[in-house]
This record gives C-alpha cells, structure tokens and sequence, in this order.
C-alpha cells in the first residue's frame, strides 16, 4: 500500500470509529496535495487534513477522541482498534530494525502490553519507569499477542502520576551470566536493612549492621535478561550455603569475599528456572532451582 | 535509539558459525557497542558458550595472556583471556584441559590483512558438568532454527544485511544444527568429555593467527578502561 493509500484509511477509520463518515477520495486528494505538491511533513498533512474534516462536519476534537477511548491494558483483546491509555514504560528492548523507533513493554495496574514506535510517526523517546499518556495508538496482534503501535496521528504525553503495574509473577528458563558487585555476604544498616559498604550506611553513615547473604545476577535466555535478586533461603537451597555457613566460611578463611567465590563457582554458567515478580529493575525471586529437563525429548522435537 | 549503557544479551551461537562471522556493524553514535554480524543475521555483542576446553596456552612466556581453544560439536571457538579479566583469569589458571567449562564472553573483531576474524574475551568462566552442555546444545539449536526461519522470511533488517554479506546457504546450517543435536542424543561413553571433541576436525585457524595475536594483546592493554573495573 502505498504511503497516500495508508494515511488515507488511517483517517477515514478514525472518523468512522468516531461515528462519522468522510469521503476516501477527498481525503486521498488532499494529502497528495499536501505531500507531493506541497511537500508539507505527513503528520503535518494528516493533522491538516484532519482538522479541516473535524471543522467541514462541525465536531470538536473531544467528540474524535472521545471515540478513541482511554482504556486499561487489560481492555485491549481486539486488533484495529484506535485507543488511549495511561501506563508506565516497564522495559525498553532494543530495537532491531531500523523501522522501529523503540520497543518494549508498557503497563498500568491491569496488565503489561507491548508496544512499537515506528521511526516514522516522528515521536519523541520515552523512559523506563516513567509514566505517559498514549494518545490514539492503534491496538494490533503479532504472534498471537496484543500489542499497541504508536504511529504519526499517535501522541506520547509525559504525565506526573506514578502509574502502578500489576504484580506480575514470570517464568525464566536461562543461564545465570553475571554475579554482581555486592552479592555475597554483605552487611545491612540496623536502622534501614540498607546494604552497606565498609560499614557505612548510605543513609544513616557510619552505624551498626548485620551481616546478610544475597545474589545480585543475571539470568540470560539469549534472547532477554532478566536481573535477579536471590535471598537467603533461595542460595542455601541451591548451594546448601546458608548465613551460618557463610560466616563460618569467611572466618575460616579469614576472607569475607571467600563466599562469593564460593557462590561464583556453584551458580555461575548454570542453567535455572525462575519464577518470580518484576520490579522496577529486578525481577523478585520467589522460586529458583537447577533445571531439569528430559534433554532428549527436547532434543528430539527439534529433529 | 536507548540501547547505550544497556546490558548486552548474551547470543548463542554454534562454533561453527560463529567462526564465519566476519563482518562488523559499528555505529556512528559514540560510546555505542560494536557488533559481529552472523550469517544467519544476527548480531552479537556478548555471547554464551558451553563446551569443552581442549587446550589454554600462554601466548608468549610471562605475559599471563592466555590463547584459549573451546570446542562445541560444530567445532572451536578462539578466545585471548588477560590480566584485564581477572574472574575469568583466575578460573582458567586452576582448570585443566580437557574439561567442560561455560563461557560468558565479549566477542572480539579483527581485521587480519586476507581475513577478519572473531574471537572469545571472556568474562567469566565457569567449570561446568554435561548437563549444562547438553541444554546449552539444546538451546542454541532451537535459536539458530529460529534465526534461519527468519533468514528464509527475511523478516528483519539484519537478516536482509546477512543475505547481502553472506548469502548463505540455510541448508548447510540445518544440517549444522542437525549434528549437534545427535551428538547430544548418542549414548554417553563414559570416557572424559574430551575425547570425543578432540576427534573432531579442527576448524581452519587464520593463517596470520600470531600476528592478530601480537595485535591483539596490545589493544587489551590499551583497553583497561572503566567498564573493567566496575565489571559493568
Ligand atoms: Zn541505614
């Protein structure tokens, strides 16, 4: 479909969710006027053309937009369909095509949706973690899933609310790849449970702490990765290594790094099985294990 | 695009194919990774590998700079490890070949005067038993299928480039992945992992290995920057 053709059924859709219809053909001769005579920028012309019609059938823009609805993610079930939604930008991928602007994950208290930003529908770039109002996105499905795509008549709008998403539990199968700076046993503020560092809280500055065992890592499935935190009970489950142990372990070697050696050489390049809930940065840890699959049934599928 | 100072994925890729991945896909934008394109399109940074460490040997005496060969069932990948990987040097130096390790690693691109080549920098190693192998084979199968079903749809930019660079033939690599995958389903001998890698024909080495070596080890010292040091 050519670029006029598309513009073209992009507004005429819009008008006709909305309740009204306007005439393709117009609407066709009067983008290629202002694309191709006028050399006027598309989104520039589908606004123009738009405003122009808005005014021709004397509706305001509330009555257009109102027709394209501020939904909950949870709402969003059909393909094709022009709507609004407030929610929180959960995670950015990176984007490997040069049609994509960016590309992630968004979501409100309902649920978490994917969503694309074409190259050319000019947007600005949103942040992880901040909250926007996405205005006219069209509702699409790719493999199966529902997605929204942000495209030239779209508007992304940074709001000031504080979007909250849904717990959200996940299941990972990857390979652990990274055991982070501070995993280990550590040692927490009293006042705070914050992790310190050489005794120092970085709240409460030098103070009492007690001693914790914690993994900061990376699982990889090679196609994502997810950060994870695993608590106490989740590394003595895996390694037998408790805070007991550990203590015990980094006063025999007079070495409290000793652990994380330890930790290092059981669990690193090890294939798991996750499930947990994503945070705002990490996905909290409420099961893990070693995985176990019947490799040669897997094996065999492929053949 | 919001890719700077985001974790890498770590690829998975069969030896294989990896060892025919000469092209690099460097972008303008500064501070941005750079990339080895494979010819089933896609485009690695940091990559996992599980396989059998066939051989480690110090390049030249005194330097702590290690040449690494690690074997898959589709053949070996090179990898240089330094004193500028501390966690991975510290490992290697208390494992014997021939023995199954798992391999986080940056992949390194260099351009030799008839060839480029791609190499192992790894960051972590870690001695590991058959199981993990067994999945890592699995795993990488099921990912090189998918990227060649891609290959075939062309369905994304970088596989597009692939066909242009490469043009391979997808037939060569599905019976690539075809023969991993029986490795993994042969009843296990019990002898050491080794054996059977050893067995397999080596890949063809660049001619002009010792000279990317010298090269090599140079930029590794001029490399000892920041991200070292805070381990990303
Ligand atoms: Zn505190």
């Amino acid at each position: 479909m050519d670029k006029i053709a598309e513009l073209t059924e992009q507004i005429v859709k819009r008008f006709k969710d909305s309740g009204f219809d306007v005439d393709p053909k117009e609407v066709s001769k009067r983008l290629n006027l202002l694309i191709h005579e006028f050399k006027v920028p598309e989104s520039e012309a589908v606004r123009t053309v738009t405003n122009y019609l808005m005014k021709e059938l004397e509706i305001s823009r509330e009555q257009l937009v109102a027709e394209s609805p501020l939904v909950k993610v949870s709402d969003i079930t059909s393909p094709g369909r022009w709507v609004s939604l407030k929610a929180k930008v959960v995670q950015l991928w990176d984007a490997t095509s040069p049609n994509v602007s960016q590309v992630g994950l968004i979501g409100d208290e309902t649920g978490i949706i994917k969503f694309v930003i074409w190259t050319k529908a000019g947007k600005g770039e949103v942040e992880e973690g901040k909250s926007y109002l996405f205005r006219n996105v069209v509702t699409d499905s790719f493999a199966g899933r529902m997605q929204v795509n942000i495209n030239r008549s779209s508007q992304i709008v940074e709001i000031d609310e504080d979007i909250q998403l849904p717990p959200r539990e996940l299941e990972v199968v990857g390979a652990l790849v990274a055991i982070q700076q501070n995993s280990g046993l550590i040692r927490r503020c009293k006042l705070c449970n914050r992790t310190m560092t050489k005794e120092v809280c970085p709240v409460h500055g030098k103070t009492e702490g007690y001693d914790d065992l914690r993994i900061k890592g990376v699982i990889d499935d090679g196609e994502n990765f997810y950060e994870v935190i695993l608590n106490e009970d989740n590394i003595r489950e895996l390694t037998g290594i408790g805070l007991k142990e550990a203590r015990k372990m980094a006063e025999e070697r007079l070495d409290r790094n000793a652990v994380l050696t330890e930790l290092k050489n059981s669990l690193l390049g090890r294939y798991f099985r996750v499930v947990g809930t994503r945070g705002e940065r990490y996905l909290i840890v409420r099961e893990v294990e070693f995985l176990k699959q019947d490799i040669r049934e897997l094996a065999g599928e492929l053949l | 695009m919001n890719r700077i100072g985001r974790r890498e994925v770590a690829r998975r890729i069969f030896a294989y194919e990896f060892n025919r991945s000469t092209h690099k896909i460097e972008s303008k934008e500064e501070k941005s990774p750079i990339y080895v394109l494979t010819p089933t399109g896609m485009r690695c940074n940091r990559v996992f590998v599980v396989g059998v460490l066939l051989d480690k040997e110090e390049t030249r005496p005194d330097t702590n700079f290690w040449r690494i060969r690690v074997s898959d069932p589709t053949g070996v990948f090179i990898g240089y490890v330094g004193r500028f990987q501390p966690d991975a040097l510290e490992t290697l130096l208390e494992v014997e070949p021939p023995e199954l390790i798992a391999v986080v690693a940056k992949v390194r691109h260099f351009e030799g005067e008839t060839r480029s080549f791609a190499s192992l920098r790894p960051e972590s190693i870690a001695v590991v038993d058959s199981d993990v192998r067994d999945y890592w084979v699995y795993e990488t199968a099921k990912l090189t299928l998918n990227r060649i079903k891609a290959m075939e749809k062309k369905s994304s930019e970088d596989a597009i480039l692939a066909w242009q660079i490469y043009n391979p033939d997808l037939e060569e690599y599905r019976s690539i992945v075809k023969q991993a995958l029986t490795t993994i389903l042969e009843p296990v001998v019990k002898v050491r992992e080794g054996r059977e890698a050893e067995e397999i024909e080596e890949g063809e080495e660049p001619e002009e290995l010792e000279e990317l070596e010298e090269e090599i080890f140079e930029f590794e010292e001029e490399e000892w920057d920041l991200s070292d040091i805070l381990g990303e």
